[in-house]
């Protein structure tokens, strides 16, 4: 039986098929029926630099991932010496023995910065500076190295001498005959990833074989588990589960221009452009097709997509901090000319370019004040997986009903985080319409005569009206009249009003636990499930914490915030970026002033051990403020 | 009664604006071709050119400057069967759009593009434009231009517009059949309109213009146009076209330089990855069931990622 609960970190070189290998991993555990979540940290670079996969698999459902790993696998020298600080007791260490005499100072693709900080470790501790050196210090922090010889079993089965093809699979098959899973799951893996490759899916199982044997004759691997029934489930990133929702909330019209981490959900709708209707009284529905617009830049993506918009298409896009700044006129100007517009906007690390593919929670102030001048928009954010599909589906919606422009906030770490959604329900979410104007001579586009705001649309291709950026009358024509200006002003935010009233608070905030708990931890993003997580495990000391969850930026729940906060006796504020903005957004709304903070800026994901170790912290008194600095 | 393509709005261009040329050139066009009025949609960007849309009596959107080609794709690609005219300025287009106005070259989307081409930005008071010429003083200016001068159809050729023109906006005569030809075009065209600012370009006047220009077509032999048959005579057509476009300070050519009718327009190549696209585009498609429900199945749809069971 493999333990209960497992966390692996599997590095090499960027483009040697460690995604690959966290695939086969990933999915062997939930072919043996565990659940697992991974996350992808890799560098801006295509090929040799240092990239790896945290993984976590358990019997329930693993919200967040955890340092020190119970298996630490290198494909190559880098790994080892990259990470040197998660390791702890009983950590096992997959390399090939091939590795021990690299030498630190050969190792040019480990960043200057990051080089020294290994150098300066490994000579307080008086070890050589190679890999055999780091080993030792491993085993001096409890670290057990396991040597294989990579090439030694590939060798087995495999007599072309293309022995590093299979280094991947090699490190997914040793990793797994050790924490005990069945050598037929990894195979149905291996099939998954090559598909309809028959070539190179059958040396692959050999070499999964040849791994298998040797395992069991060092007598590293444990028990099989037993077979359980499994469920479908969909295997899923933040990004697919956006791109599945943005489908499912019936968009048609997508723009992007590529940039890093937005682009995987653009590639995922093109993929799956063609889409399959549901049945019954659809499948008699001619087929449709998602329009994927690649742009010339970020500016085209955005306003190509208040063009498709005006047509009645549900149009969105998706882009990073970089190419959200581009976006701020047009997204003035959707404000402005009430165009029903969703930009999924993924947080990575800035200011400008910065940590192109790390974490970071960095654009929410920012996504609350693009643009120029004052409009209405809606801000919301997703937290897990399940919540990108459901909320993409909202974010369409919520631009129809309230003819505005949505930003839909999701960080690195979500967008790159592998989790098993159980099942997908196609009826949690309706999908709502715009209200429509009678077609004729008199319609207005602006019709100042609702008093929810919302004037009824009509589409290019069907009606006649005008838009401008300048302040404009009813008809869309431009007027500079300071009565009509102050109408539409005000017109323009009563939908605001309107949405506030109209959207349910539990789609806006939500408490996570114990609702009398008298510490509450504020945060948002995908800290909801390592914050869930770590809730847990005090809950088993006996410390009850519960969570205040945010959702929605704008409109912002304040009263029910506020009623929140100023009942509990401690109020912790944990978010991934340095200045606490959504504390800030809450001192701005509410008044209420979060005295703790705990966040992360490094770029790379929050992890149980470190954020339980700065609760504890927080909690004895002995701080206000944590930084955290887990991760390779 | 036939449908009157110009709108109520007072026009506030200054007497003698060439952009008066244009707006008759494009109504007679409109109305002489029998489209319907919801069948047309105009797009500008920002500054005199940008106020168009507001003048006609069809769907128009004022848009923001430099951006009304990618606003104008938008539209065009989410509802194929629109005609899209795109109206702005040489600084929208060449300025601050240069990099849409290129883009929509590789894409050959299928909108008719006019740009009113006067070498001055006028609405702010008569500074240079890409278009003006090294050296030249228009009177607002305090010292010569120290930039030199885009072609505007020399650059669309180089970008790969299909279908490159150009017209004076004194002549609407000709004017209307190449923007009737243009608007027929499968594919993105680009009419350079050479279109005075009698109150900020001094130099190129309505008379300077009327003594240079001639028009292509007088000449029996011009044939611009690249089809299937004649496609070996193709490298020569473009070449012949860039040469013309050379000419200016003596003559200067209007008419149609360049017609390609061989390469597919953008709709029909993402007809190509989905088949359904032009008669079941974006904007016509249903997306909800009676009940408001989703109609894509999610697990189909997404069978991939399927974590089948055994």
């Amino acid at each position: 039986m493999p333990e209960s609960d497992i966390s692996i970190v599997i590095g090499g070189p960027q483009g040697g098929g460690i995604d690959t290998s966290a695939t086969m991993i990933g999915r062997a555990f939930a072919y043996s029926g565990m659940n697992v979540i991974s996350v992808r940290e890799f560098h801006s670079n295509i090929k040799g630099r240092h990239s790896y996969v945290h993984l976590r698999a358990r019997k329930d459902v693993p919200r967040s991932l955890k340092f020190p790993a119970d298996l630490l696998v290198a494909l190559d020298p880098d790994t080892i010496f990259e990470h040197f600080e998660d390791v702890g007791k009983g950590t096992k260490i997959i390399y090939d023995s091939s590795f021990e005499n690299s030498d630190l100072n050969q190792a040019r693709m480990i960043m200057r910065d990051t080089s020294k900080k290994i150098k300066n470790h490994l000579e307080t501790g008086g070890y050589p500076l190679t890999v055999k050196g780091m080993l030792e210090a491993m085993k001096a922090r409890g670290g057990i190295p396991i040597a294989v010889s990579f090439d030694g079993i590939i060798s087995e089965v495999i007599k072309d001498g293309t022995n590093a093809r299979y280094y991947n699979t090699l490190g997914a098959a040793i990793t797994l005959s050790i924490v005990g899973i069945p050598e037929e799951f990894i195979i149905e893996s291996i099939k998954y990833v090559f598909g309809s490759k028959e070539k190179v899916i059958s040396p692959n199982i050999e070499v999964v074989k040849s791994a298998y044997r040797f395992s069991s004759s060092k007598s590293f691997a444990s028990t099989p588990t037993e077979k359980v029934n499994r469920i479908p489930k969909l295997m899923l990133t933040g990004n697919d589960g956006a791109a599945l929702g943005k489908l499912m909330g019936g968009l048609r019209f997508q723009t992007y221009y590529p940039i890093t981490p937005a682009s995987d959900e653009s590639s995922a709708i093109e993929e799956h452009q063609a889409m399959e209707w549901i049945g019954g009284e659809s499948s008699s529905l001619e087929k449709g097709g998602v329009t994927v617009v690649q742009t010339e830049d970020e500016i085209s993506a955005i306003t190509m997509a208040c063009g498709a918009a005006l047509t009645g298409s549900r149009s969105a896009t998706a882009t990073s901090g970089p190419g959200f700044s581009l976006m701020a006129e047009a997204i003035s100007f959707a404000g402005m000319d009430e165009i029903p517009v969703v930009v999924t906007l993924y947080q990575r690390g800035g200011p400008s370019t910065g940590l192109p593919t790390r974490n970071s929670q960095s654009d929410l102030l920012f996504a609350l004040n693009t643009g120029h001048g004052e409009f209405p928009r809606i801000v919301i954010s997703s937290g897990d997986v399940e919540e990108c599909i459901y909320d993409a589906m909202k974010a369409l919606n919520y631009a129809q009903r309230y003819q505005l422009p949505v930003i839909h906030l999701i960080d690195k770490n979500l967008a790159n985080t592998t989790q098993l959604v159980d099942s997908v329900d196609a009826k949690k979410v309706k999908v709502e319409g715009p209200a429509i104007a009678k077609s004729g001579p008199d319609f207005k586009r602006y019709d100042l005569n609702t008093k929810n705001g919302i004037s009824k649309t009509g589409y290019f291709g069907r009606d006649i009206f005008w838009m401008t950026g300048d302040e404009h009358d009813e008809l869309g024509h431009v007027t500079e009249d300071p009565d009509m200006r102050d109408s539409q002003m005000e017109k323009r935010f009563r939908k605001m009003e309107t949405a506030d009233r109209e959207i349910p608070v539990e789609d806006k905030a939500e408490i996570i636990g114990d609702k009398k708990a008298e510490t509450t931890l504020v945060t948002w993003g995908s800290q909801k499930g390592v914050a869930q997580d770590v809730a847990q495990m005090f809950a088993k000391k006996g410390v009850k914490i519960k969570i205040l969850y945010l959702k929605m930026f704008e409109p912002f729940p304040s009263d029910f915030v506020l009623e929140v906060l100023s009942k509990s006796k401690t109020v912790i504020d944990l978010e991934s970026n340095m200045l606490g903005q959504a504390a800030q957004v809450i001192r701005m709304k509410t008044g209420f002033k979060i005295e703790n903070q705990i966040v992360k800026y490094n770029g790379r994901h929050i992890t149980e051990d470190e954020l339980y170790e700065g609760i504890e912290k927080i909690m004895s008194g002995k701080t206000k403020k944590v930084v955290l600095r887990n991760g390779a | 009664m036939a449908h009157n393509f110009r709108s109520d709005v007072a026009i506030d261009w200054c007497p003698g604006c060439g952009d008066f040329g244009i707006i008759t050139g494009i109504t007679q066009a409109i109305t002489e071709m029998e489209l319907k009025p919801e069948e047309v949609a105009v797009v500008s960007g920002i500054g005199c050119s940008g106020k168009t849309p507001h003048y006609l009596n069809i769907a128009g959107i004022h848009t923001l400057h430099g951006r009304s080609i990618p606003f104008a794709v938008g539209v065009k690609l989410s509802n194929p069967g629109l005609k899209v005219l795109v109206t702005s300025g040489d600084g929208d287009m060449l300025s601050i759009g240069a990099g849409h106005f290129v883009a929509e070259g590789r894409r050959n989307t299928g909108l008719t593009v006019i740009l009113y081409d006067n070498e001055v930005y006028g609405l702010t008071k008569g500074q240079a434009a890409p278009t003006m010429g090294l050296g030249m003083q228009t009177k607002s200016l305090t010292k010569p231009n120290i930039f030199g001068k885009i072609n505007p159809i020399a650059l669309a050729l180089a970008s790969g517009y299909t279908f490159v023109a150009r017209g004076f906006s004194f002549d609407t005569k000709q004017l209307k059949e190449i923007i009737k030809k243009a608007l027929a075009h499968d594919g993105t065209a680009l009419i350079d309109v050479l279109q005075p600012c009698p109150t900020y370009n001094n130099i190129n006047t309505m008379e300077w213009y009327r003594k240079r220009v001639y028009k292509l077509e007088d000449d029996k032999g011009w044939n611009p146009t690249i089809t299937k048959e004649n496609e070996a005579e193709a490298i020569d057509k473009y070449q012949k076209a860039y040469v013309k476009s050379l000419e200016w300070e003596e003559r200067i050519p209007t008419g149609i330089f360049y017609e390609n009718k061989t390469i597919p327009s953008f709709t029909k190549r993402i007809a190509g990855f989905v088949p359904s696209y032009l008669s079941n585009p974006p904007a016509k498609q249903q997306v909800s069931d009676s009940n408001g429900f989703t109609i894509v199945d999610p697990v189909k749809t997404f069978k991939d990622k399927l974590v089948e069971s055994a």
